[in-house]
């Protein structure tokens, strides 16, 4: 069965010209999944934030009282 | 009780442990507050407020990690200044290789790692190498680090918190007599935790588990692991190791070993870690904890392969884990095979998570499987989810749809839209830049990949075509640093190689 397997010979052309050039093309950056984020992480974020409003409200409590008096 | 009123009325306390048990916290304070003020000395109420307040600024320790620019630069803890291929996290790069991605495919993260497909506190982006590195990191806006791990998120909440309440703080730890409550494991445990976790004070917090433990003749496992908490976030990691190896001889706990495999990280002992992690796997098969520890360890050494098997593993035991579908899926995204990791991503939203990230996962995963028709509603449903820290991301991965599709016109408004949500978006000015180099403008080209490549000087990619554009122009000697630095980058670019040969017989010639 071996012997019987065709065998494919390359075919390069005698004619002619035959170019091969590559030019550097620049490269864009690859496509970025974004990462999911964990439990622990989003609650310390939103944890972060009500902390960071309750202090602005509370500083903006006290400059309107303070502009009252 | 409550006769007079004519009204049936629940008994106070049982109300708020009731609204307690309902993890509504805010009103089981205030209950307790009132019956407080009744009678100033009433143990149930003031136990259950302080768990109540202690309950509304919890998180897990063990997932809590931030390492300030302090820690990583002025660490005197790691065993080796120099170490062995692949038995160190500082230094990514030195992996063993196997499966390990190229940055040619996978984007890296400040840090000179692969981007992970999920985020946790602490590995966000990793240990930058030099002093200069760590000190620039901090100032994109969106991953502030802070100077020390004490200045970091955990002293930002401690103090929020006592800000919000108009009559100054719940519980005076300075006047507190620490050995009193010591004394009374009933209460010290409670109070141990409002002051580690509220008040965020880790000293006095210390001094009362040292006095606690001694109470207890040293025998309660509890107090040991508390002590391990304090002197970790001191600092004081040895200390921390031999508490919890002493808690581990009373109880085997996972939290235990997870603890301990933490401070094992911080020390620069992944290996260690994982010999922890595997033992305690053999008392607890199949625990989905341990066995995501050890995963993240071989991702955090850039062993891909090992660790997208154990994040299979852990699917096997405990399937709606999102840390491993999100890895999984990120694996077989950048290894050429979309359709895979969007069945994965699909399974998330099956899960009912809803958020701009996975959106753009799956339009990312529709448009490279060819699932054209999906990709522009995830990339709307995304743009309609997203904040105003994620929104640059998502339109920077809508340019890239464009650019696919060839509308280079969209794909150059869409980087500039990135840009305009995040100044600092290195990626989105690298590909602003090469769409400027395709339309000739060799200027503002020049400008956009410059400051690419001064915002992340770890990508190669800005680097090279920097590289590229100041060949073209005849700028020999830049072309050359340039390139240079981005095989520094990416050593084994093969483009990069070619252009650097190039060069050097261009001036063997001169």
């Amino acid at each position: 069965m071996a012997d019987e397997r065709l065998v494919f010979k390359e075919v390069l052309p005698k004619q002619g010209l035959l170019f091969t050039e590559q030019t550097p093309m620049p490269i864009l950056c690859k496509p970025k999944i974004m990462p999911m984020k964990s439990v622990t992480l989003e609650k310390l974020e939103t944890m972060q934030r009500e902390a960071q409003e309750a202090v602005k409200r509370q500083e903006q409590e006290q400059k309107l009282q303070g502009g009252f008096t | 009780m409550a006769a007079g009123t004519g009204t049936m009325q629940m008994d106070p306390l049982f109300l708020a442990m009731s609204f307690y048990r309902r993890r509504k916290l805010e009103e089981c304070a205030e209950v307790c507050t009132q019956l407080l003020k009744k009678n100033p000395y009433d143990q149930a109420s003031w136990c259950l407020k302080t768990r109540a307040l202690t309950e509304q600024v919890y998180v897990d320790e063990v997932d809590v990690d931030e390492e300030g620019i302090a820690e990583m630069l002025m660490d005197d803890n790691a065993v080796a200044q120099l170490p062995r291929p692949g038995t160190s996290l500082k230094k990514p790069g030195t992996s063993i290789g196997h499966g390990a991605p190229t940055p040619g495919v996978r984007p890296m993260s400040q840090a000179g790692r692969p981007v992970s497909g999920f985020v946790r506190p602490g590995t966000q982006s990793g240990r930058p190498g030099t002093m200069e590195q760590a000190i620039r990191t901090p100032r994109t806006a969106q991953t502030a680090r802070p100077v020390t791990s004490a200045s970091g998120r955990h002293v930002r909440l401690g103090t929020a918190s006592m800000l919000s309440q108009p009559d100054g703080p719940f519980i005076n730890i300075a006047k507190l007599n620490l050995s009193k409550y010591a004394q009374r494991q009933n209460l010290a445990k409670v109070l141990f935790e409002y002051i580690f976790h509220h008040e965020n004070d880790v000293r006095n917090a210390l001094e009362l588990a040292a006095k606690a433990t001694e109470e207890c003749q040293f025998k309660d496992w509890w107090w040991k692991v508390q002590l391990a908490k304090s002197y970790y976030r001191l600092g004081m990691y040895r200390d921390a190791e031999k508490q919890l190896k002493s808690a581990l001889r009373d109880q085997d706990m996972v939290d235990i070993y997870l603890y301990l495999c933490k401070v094992y990280r911080r020390l620069d002992q992944p290996l260690t870690a994982v010999d922890i992690y595997k033992k305690a796997l053999e008392k607890f098969p199949g625990e989905t904890t341990l066995l995501t520890g050890i995963a993240r360890i071989h991702e955090e050494l850039n062993d891909m392969t090992k660790a997208v098997q154990l994040y299979k593993e852990v699917l096997h035991f405990d399937n709606t884990h999102v840390e491993a579908i999100a890895c999984i899926a990120t694996h077989h995204f950048y290894t050429d095979q979309p359709e895979i990791a969007l069945r994965f991503y699909r399974r998330l939203l099956q899960m009912g998570v809803y958020n701009a990230e996975l959106f753009t996962n799956l339009g990312l995963c529709c448009f490279f499987a060819q699932q054209y028709d999906m990709t522009l509603n995830c990339f709307e449903r995304a743009l309609s989810l997203a904040s105003d820290e994620n929104m640059s991301d998502v339109w920077y991965n809508i340019g890239h749809i464009a650019v696919g599709i060839g509308d280079i016109q969209l794909a150059y408004q869409c980087f500039r839209l990135a840009l305009a949500s995040n100044n600092d978006h290195a990626e989105a000015y690298n590909n602003v830049g090469v769409l400027e180099m395709r339309k000739g403008h060799t200027e503002q080209a020049r400008a956009f990949l410059q400051a690419a490549a001064g915002l992340a000087p770890h990508m190669y990619e800005p680097h090279y075509n920097h590289g590229l554009l100041s060949l073209k122009i005849g700028d020999l000697q830049s072309s050359h640093n340039s390139i240079s630095k981005s095989l520094e980058g990416y050593p084994d670019h093969s483009d990069s190689r070619n252009v650097l040969t190039q060069l050097k017989e261009d001036f063997a010639a001169l």
